[in-house]
């Protein structure tokens, strides 16, 4: 680290390296980030790993995230406390999630988290009506919106219980090869 | 795709139906459902509180306060039921893994992990995605089965799933382990926690056996990774132009960005090729004769730089430039062997790095695509993530509503299209093609007449006049020309086509514009090989000249064209026809422009080993070019179309017409035409290629390299070597084939399954609705179903629902018992399966009457609050019904009692101490959710017997 300040040990970085699908550097420049948040909260130093939570009203003020529809929900499933609170860690999980070499796998899992809102495990009409409304700024009419939701759950619905369980949504986006590359925050 | 009677699932409680859940669940070890819910429960087994409704805090809570008593009901049961099957229950877990703090013998482990690595990493893939399950399926309001485990259950069960994950993570090689808990679905907390005990595990086992041998290759392994970890990072910083990646992906989204990443990567393909080129060709060449022998009477005029010809001449830029000596300096070096090896290898790593990225490409981005679900994909798959611009988002999203609102009213234009019109519609097609066709044909042959004439005027000699060499530059700049407005006429073209889709509109312009481009290469190549190669003396210098200009002009063509596609179009759409709007970047024609590009320094590399530096040059002009105009002058797309397909194709043309193409250029080149005889490497050889035999005749003298004599002679020359080649891939390929069928075939029966099992649930449902139809008096008192149908989907663990799947699981009792009647009447009676009948009968019968009265006493107990007729009314018919089927059936058969029936009244006996066991907290006056339950579990119980007694049918078989 040369004669600049500490913000990791060799430890945690490691640890940062084998569990998520940073480098050590990314890991710094995820830190300054996140600290670029909230200066007055997030201290330089983390080598004692201090429990610091950013609320979700500041971490929706990212670029990265600020236009994105489905911030709220992103914040939410990758905190732990599910409210939108971040640690640190938490902050480096969503953009390992989101980043270029996360396999399919995980980010299937993580997305499914997303589209679900009220959180039963399964996408169901309510979900996606949900999702619809926030894709489309509310500008379709009740009925075209339960026709569009109708439609889809009839697409993607193998088993029939007219909701989407994961291995539905999991068969559907494994047909859908954009998705990977969609499902992506340059950070 | 998906067709199945739409009966029942309208009805509410379809969606809640948990009966073929419960079933599986049971039987299997591991929940089929993969539940992504895998964080909340930390293995201490807290519930998450994030922000939920009342409604979810409730269910949430299930401890302590008013509910206590409903969830006992419903927990008390599926303990039950668990402990009275014969499959491994999670106590048992317990014990066979609770030897974990002891550490196993790690020979063992080490020796596993060696053997066998895709076992153990697939065991693995299977576990996480086991404990994914497990967690998730613990979740509060998932399935009422798993509330049954206590907390200290869930947390032991956690526990152990978690130690095994650990013990399988310390099997598994370093790389490998990491990897995996790097997939792991967890957060970094409960990754980091695994990540510790595997550590602490290892250096355990490693204090343990202590062997010099195993402290090295952990300390080398650790050492690598570290490596590892530093030349990421150093790749990561040598990473070009990260930020305006982002902000190319944030602004337009995934499919313009893609053009960019496919620009990058021919510009990864150049800088390698320069390198090779330059490394093994040019340095030698420069080190042993640094001045190149231009004659004093030419001069450097500035036209050379647009030309490439005059004072380039004699340069190391072309083929001429390079001698055909063996340099004896510090070591031997064969200018030939390393001009002739440096091309072939650099093509052969070029093709395999290209059917790499193709086949890969293909795997995940073709074959798996399904066209069908397209508003699914819409609303769930198609968001960019990547997008940042607040202007791209509105855009975006304007864009998939259009979308959506087309997607609706297609199907009603679809089917309006007349005959007549899909006569015009056809009539369009064809002569859209025929006159693109025609156009391609045409511009080639007018290239090929330019050509000749071009070649009668030009003379071979070493000096032109500026005017001469100004000439040269007609042809390129007719073939430029073309690239440029022939492609604007086939995008003219496509706007008068009525495609259904977008995608064969796209499809159909590329197909044009190859056509286009491989025409215009084909007539050029034709030129080079049978005139050029004859009339000059120097012939390689003059093609490999030829070559320089086409890129040259080509590269301020492309300036041209962003300047007439992108800022022209802007302006005209801006300013003086409003209609025509900003216009957006069109992807297809620039990747097709650069694959061009990038085929004409393909085939320049024989004849101009430099050219790469000249294409990594325009690249690096271009990718900044582009990227100013289309910040300047472009919209974001207005349809998300799949890139990622796209992609796919554009590798797939680089490769198939323009790689390929260029290599048989060069192949034929280098094994048939005869190398000019005063210049260059090969001079004096009758084809490129016989540097290789003169070099095998130059090894057979030598003895220690006999080796590469035989080979050459008996495999590179053989026939029958290459004839048992392909027959071998071809069997391959063959056996490949129908693999792939089988798979298609099982693909399908998988699928219709499902579709099955969603029909048989629906079925069920609708019988169930008939029956409560045929109590029409009852049910318009009852206020049951609305509630139902009030109550959140998500409400899985209402007691009702339960009730109704044990009305239909009694209804399919029922009917399996007059089946098997039928069937006994039919053969004759064969005793074991009729003793068996009987005894389910007599279960359901008991199980029935014992519900019923449970229910009549609730209701006796709860009139106040609640009311379930129709339940207990229909219960009551089914166990009077089946009752009486069982009387009789008990008559015909009294005489061959068998132990069965012993069983079967235990089984009895037990289920209905249990039923009076749940009922007993009822007669407290209770909300009156618990009502059902009570009853569900009774008729749960009344399943499992009959579930058992198939079992004993089967084994008595």
């Amino acid at each position: 680290m040369g004669n600049k300040q500490t913000t990791f040990t060799d430890e945690q970085l490691e640890a940062f390296q084998d569990c998520t699908f940073f480098t050590r550097k990314e890991i710094l420049r995820l830190h300054g980030r996140y600290r670029e948040l909230a200066p007055h909260l997030v201290p330089l130093d983390f080598t004692n790993s201090p429990d610091i939570r950013v609320p979700p009203t500041l971490i929706v003020t990212m670029p990265e995230l600020k236009e994105n529809p489905f911030r709220d929900r992103i914040v939410e499933t990758f905190s732990e406390d599910g409210l939108g609170n971040m640690s640190f860690n938490d902050f480096v999980d969503m953009f390992s999630a989101f980043c270029e070499t996360s396999p399919r796998e995980l980010k299937t899992i993580y997305a499914f988290k997303i589209y679900d809102f009220n959180r039963d495990s399964f996408i169901c009409k309510e979900d996606l009506q949900k999702t619809l409304t926030k894709l489309t700024k509310g500008d379709l009419s009740p009925e075209e919106v339960s026709l569009v939701c109708d439609k889809s759950l009839e697409e993607a619905d193998l088993d029939g219980d007219h909701k989407l369980s994961f291995s539905d949504f999991e068969n559907m986006v494994s047909k859908a090869p954009d998705f990977l590359s969609n499902f992506h925050i340059r950070i | 795709m998906t067709s199945y009677s739409n009966g029942g699932f309208f009805n509410p409680a379809y969606h809640d139906s948990e009966t073929l859940e419960i079933d599986r669940r049971s039987s299997s070890k591991t929940p089929l459902h993969t539940n992504p819910y895998a964080r909340g429960e930390g293995a201490d087994g807290h519930y998450s509180t994030g922000p939920i409704s009342s409604d979810d805090a409730l269910r949430r809570v299930p401890r302590g306060g008013w509910q206590e008593e409903s969830w006992r009901g419903r927990e008390s049961l599926p303990m039950g039921h668990i402990s009275t099957r014969p499959r491994s229950p999670s106590w048992q877990h317990d014990i066979n893994h609770s030897t974990f703090q002891i550490p196993p013998d790690s020979q063992y482990d080490r020796s596993l992990s060696i053997r066998l690595p895709s076992t153990t990493s697939g065991n693995m893939t299977m576990r996480r995605r086991g404990i994914t399950m497990r967690r998730m399926s613990m979740f509060p309001n998932g399935d009422p089965n798993h509330v049954a485990f206590t907390e200290d259950a869930i947390r032991n069960e956690m526990d152990i799933e978690e130690q095994n994950l650990v013990k399988e993570l310390v099997a598994l090689s370093t790389r490998d382990r990491i990897w995996a808990i790097r997939d792991l679905p967890m957060s970094f907390d409960e990754k980091k926690q695994i990540r510790s005990q595997v550590l602490a595990f290892k250096s355990a086992k490693k204090s343990r056996q202590f062997t010099c041998f195993a402290d090295c290759s952990e300390n080398m392994s650790l050492s690598f990774r570290r490596c590892g970890y530093g030349i990421r990072s150093a790749r990561q910083t040598l990473e070009l132009w990260q930020g305006i990646m982002k902000e190319i992906g944030g602004t337009f989204g995934t499919s313009v960005l893609s053009y960019f990443v496919f620009l990058k990567w021919l510009l990864m393909f150049n800088i390698f090729s320069f390198l090779v080129n330059f490394g093994f060709i040019t340095i030698p060449q420069l080190v042993y004769s640094p001045w190149p022998n231009i004659s004093p009477n030419v001069s450097f005029r500035g036209l050379e730089i647009l030309t490439g010809a005059g004072y380039f001449n004699n340069t190391v830029m072309y083929y001429g430039g390079y001698s055909n000596e063996t340099k004896v300096h510090l070591a031997d070096y064969n200018m030939q062997l390393a001009y002739f090896f440096t091309i072939a290898v650099y093509m052969v790593l070029c093709g395999i790095a290209l059917i790499f990225s193709m086949a890969s490409s293909f795997k995940t981005n073709y074959v798996l695509a399904d066209p069908a679900s397209n508003s699914a994909w819409q609303l769930l798959c198609s968001w960019d993530f990547n997008i940042t611009n607040d202007k791209a988002v509105r855009q975006r999203k304007n864009n998939l509503r259009v979308q959506l609102k087309e997607s609706m009213s297609e199907k009603a234009q679809r089917e309006r299209i007349t005959l007549s019109e899909s006569l015009k519609h056809f009539g369009v097609y064809l002569g859209a093609w025929l006159l693109s066709t025609s156009l391609a044909v045409g511009s080639g042959a007018s290239i090929y007449y330019l050509c000749q004439f071009e070649q009668q005027r030009a003379t071979d000699s070493a000096n032109w006049s500026l005017l001469q060499e100004a000439e040269t530059l007609l042809v390129p700049f007719v073939v430029s020309l073309m690239n440029l407005v022939v492609p604007l006429f086939y995008s003219l073209f496509n706007k008068f086509e009525h495609y259904s889709s977008q995608r064969k509109q796209i499809y159909a312009l590329v197909v044009r514009n190859v056509l286009l481009k491989m025409s215009i290469l084909a007539v050029l190549c034709y030129n080079w090989m049978n005139v050029v190669a004859v009339k000059f003396s120097c012939w390689e210098s003059m093609v490999g000249q030829a070559l320089y200009r086409l890129v040259i002009v080509d590269f301020l063509f492309l300036m041209l064209g962003s300047f007439f596609g992108e800022f022209l179009s802007n302006v005209i759409g801006t300013k003086l026809l409003p209609r025509l709007g900003v216009p957006e970047f069109d992807v297809a024609r620039n990747v097709l422009e650069l694959i061009y590009a990038q085929t004409l320094a393909w085939i320049g590399i024989y004849f101009s080993p430099l050219l790469p530096a000249i294409q990594i040059l325009k690249f690096f002009i271009l990718f900044y070019l582009k990227k100013v105009s289309l910040t300047q002058n472009c919209q974001p797309p207005r349809r998300s179309g799949r890139a990622a397909q796209m992609q796919t194709i554009f590798i797939a043309l680089l490769f198939f017409p323009f790689f390929v193409g260029a290599v048989s250029m060069v192949a034929f080149t280098a094994w048939s035409l005869t190398p000019s005889e005063h210049c260059g490497p090969f001079r004096g050889l009758n084809s490129t290629f016989n540097v290789v035999e003169v070099w095998m005749v130059h090894l057979e003298e030598t003895s220690s390299s006999q080796w590469v004599v035989w080979i050459y002679q008996n495999v590179i020359r053989s026939e029958i070597f290459y004839f048992l080649i392909s027959l071998i891939i071809i069997v391959i390929i063959y056996i490949f084939w129908q693999v792939t069928r089988g798979r298609k075939l099982l693909i399908h029966v998988l699928r219709q399954q499902i579709v099955n099992e969603g029909k048989d649930k629906s079925f069920l449902l609708e019988r169930l609705q008939n029956l409560q139809k045929s109590h029409p008096d009852k049910r318009s008192k009852q206020k049951n179903p609305k509630k139902h149908s009030k109550r959140r989907p998500d409400d899985h663990s209402s007691g009702g629902q339960s009730t109704s799947n044990a009305m239909v699981q009694a209804l399919l009792a029922r009917q399996q018992l007059e089946k098997e009647e039928e069937e006994r009447l039919s053969t004759g009676g064969v005793p074991v399966p009729s003793d068996i009948s009987s005894s389910s009968a007599l279960i359901q019968a008991m199980q029935a009457r014992q519900r019923a009265e449970g229910q009549e006493r609730d209701e006796h107990y709860s009139a106040g609050y609640y009311e379930s007729p129709t339940n207990t009314s229909s219960a009551v018919t089914q166990a009077m019904q089946a009752r009486q089927r069982a009387q009789v059936e008990g008559t015909d058969d009294a005489s061959d009692p068998t132990s069965s029936v012993s069983s079967v009244m235990m089984q009895v006996m037990q289920a209905r101490q249990r039923a009076e066991e749940e009922d007993r907290p009822q007669w407290v006056p209770a909300p009156p959710q618990n009502r059902a339950s009570a009853g569900s579990s009774a008729l749960i119980q009344a399943m499992l017997a009959r579930q058992q007694a198939q079992n004993e049918y089967d084994d008595g078989y």
